[in-house]
């Protein structure tokens, strides 16, 4: 039982970064109706900044995590300004494979400037077990959870409350609309880029720390389980990426402990499959008519 | 306030708006009136910079819009309510208001003309906390011309605002319309209910097939003969 519930918490730590991760697919494509493949490789980015500030640096890690998570914002606005947004009138699947353009660039970008070969992540969090009844926790995972769930607090105040999120919220919607209301859409669009980059690079400072290791490829599978996480919870909706996280991150952790670690991709990518087949809209996904 | 002077619009091919000129004064309500296809909207979204004009020049309070985009126009005291309503269906009636709102900071002075949209449509009060998208045909009109209202514009190009409506509801729109002239805001609107549009505007366009057929006040049109039976029913 002890053991059960252990494996419960790693789920939620691993999850809360798949949801970090859905999150910036999902807002994305609820803004401009894009599925941004490149959103792994910010992740790998943002990892890797952070590896740069902590070995040239002494910085404590809040400072690492935030100064990595600004700069992987500026690096998605700045491929949405160069790639995404001169198609913005042009057709999806345009948009789409330009994205795995930017994805593959960002890969080879990495390989070329620090190689094939991983970098061992400073240990930017002390490693030890911390006992809460008879449960031990490690800081990483106790620290990826709380770190998590803080960060999509301030995301659904930010997009529930404030004012530029009510805009990012009509621009989803529409967009012709949101200009008459005067909402500079460009912008918006780009701010959603800079907070969805945020979030996957949170997601892929904790995630080095977790497995301590950054190397080029590195988005590649949680960003491929993050997009599924997005698709799962329903894409475009925020609590849809949450939930999706989780639930990919809870059943992955217990079929690899409980069944086969072999496996545990296979099951995860399995389940999204029966999901869609019953339900094409995702979990929290209603199935809208769509406007004529 | 506004002048439109030999504009040109095409979608494509389709040559839409053919050498278009107009003009509204301030103070004034004119209406355009013409046939489903006339091009009425199509000059409503050139003016708010969602189209361009191949030709021609659109200018609004004396300067011309040609580098000005959409969201700055609302700046500079455009209201658009668009054709079909174009809420926005998943914000709540209130957040729908705060968007009209949006280029504005004076807190109590919006509370203030919250208070007005709420003493117009007192429905969309009691709908405060509601989705935009569970309202009404009806109700999502009053909740457009109220989210245009939020931006306290000089100009306020409205299209169709009476469409799909049922009698009763035509009239309160119509009355809302009487009501945001008396206050002084200038109005373009658009209608094919040319009958009610003519009672409410001081002059008017006839449009056919993207150009205008004939001008006047809104007394002379209705007392026109080739307008009574094209337009008024007899
Ligand atoms: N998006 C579009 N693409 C191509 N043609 C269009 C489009 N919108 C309108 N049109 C055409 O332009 C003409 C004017 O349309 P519109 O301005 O919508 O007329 P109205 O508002 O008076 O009914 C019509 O012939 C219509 O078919
Ligand atoms: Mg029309």
């Amino acid at each position: 039982m002890i053991l059960f519930l252990q494996q419960m918490i790693n789920g939620l730590s691993v999850g809360s970064i798949y949801a970090l991760i859905a999150l910036g697919y999902t807002m994305v494509y609820g803004i401009i109706k894009l599925i941004n493949f490149a959103h792994g490789e910010i992740m790998m980015a943002g990892a890797y900044f952070a590896f740069l500030i902590a070995i040239t640096t002494n910085l404590p890690f809040p400072l690492v995590l935030v100064f990595s998570m600004i700069m992987a914002a500026i690096l998605g606005m700045f491929t949405e300004y160069i790639a995404y947004k001169p198609l913005r009138n042009a057709p999806r699947i345009s948009a789409l494979i330009t994205a795995i353009g930017v994805s593959f660039f960002l890969q080879n970008l990495a390989l070329v400037i620090f190689k094939a070969n991983p970098k061992i992540m400073p240990e930017l969090i002390v490693k030890k077990p911390i006992s809460i009844g008879a449960l031990k926790i490690g800081t990483v995972t106790l620290t990826t959870l709380v770190l998590s769930i803080i960060f999509m607090i301030i995301l659904d105040i930010f997009v529930k409350k404030t004012k530029p999120g009510k805009a990012m919220r009509a621009v989803s919607e529409d967009k012709e609309a949101a200009m008459l209301m005067g909402i500079n859409v460009d912008r918006t669009i780009s701010i959603t880029f800079a907070i969805g980059s945020a979030l996957g690079a949170l997601g892929g400072v904790l995630y080095s720390i977790t497995y301590t290791q950054v190397f080029p490829t590195m988005g590649v599978m949680p960003g491929l389980k993050a997009f599924v996480a997005a698709v799962l919870g329903g894409i475009g909706l925020i609590p849809g990426a949450v939930l999706g996280g989780f639930v990919i991150g809870m059943i992955e952790t217990v079929s690899k402990a409980y069944i086969s670690s072999q496996w545990s991709d296979a099951i995860v990518f399995g389940l999204l499959i029966i999901v869609l087949l019953f339900k094409p809209t995702g979990i929290l996904g209603k199935n809208e008519k769509e406007k004529v | 306030m506004l002048k439109v002077q030999n504009i040109d619009v095409f979608y494509n091919k389709i040559h839409a708006i053919k050498d278009v000129s107009f003009e509204v004064k301030e103070g004034e309500v004119v209406t355009l009136i013409g046939a489903n296809g006339a091009g009425k909207t199509t000059i409503l979204k050139t003016i708010s910079k969602l189209l361009e004009p191949t030709n021609g020049v659109i200018l609004f309070r004396d300067e011309p819009i040609t580098k000005i985009t959409s969201h700055q126009l609302v700046y500079l005291g455009l209201a658009h309510v668009p054709e079909g309503r174009r809420i926005f269906s998943k914000m709540s009636v209130f957040e729908n208001l705060q968007m009209g709102a949006y280029i504005r900071n004076d807190k109590s002075q919006i509370d203030a003309d919250l208070e007005k949209i709420f003493h117009y449509f007192p429905r969309l009060k009691e709908r405060i906390n509601q989705p935009a998208g569970t309202l009404s045909g009806g109700e999502q009109q009053m909740l457009s011309i109220g989210r245009a209202l939020m931006s306290r514009p000089k100009l306020m190009l409205m299209d169709e605002p009476s469409m799909g409506l049922a009698p009763l509801l035509v009239q309160e729109i119509f009355n809302i319309i009487q009501t945001i002239k008396n206050e002084g805001t200038t109005i373009l609107l658009v209608e094919q209910n040319a009958n009610k549009a003519l009672q409410v505007a001081d002059r008017a366009y006839v449009l056919e097939t993207g150009k205008v057929i004939k001008s006047g006040t809104a007394k002379e049109l209705m007392e026109d003969d080739s307008i009574k039976k094209a337009y008024l029913g007899g």
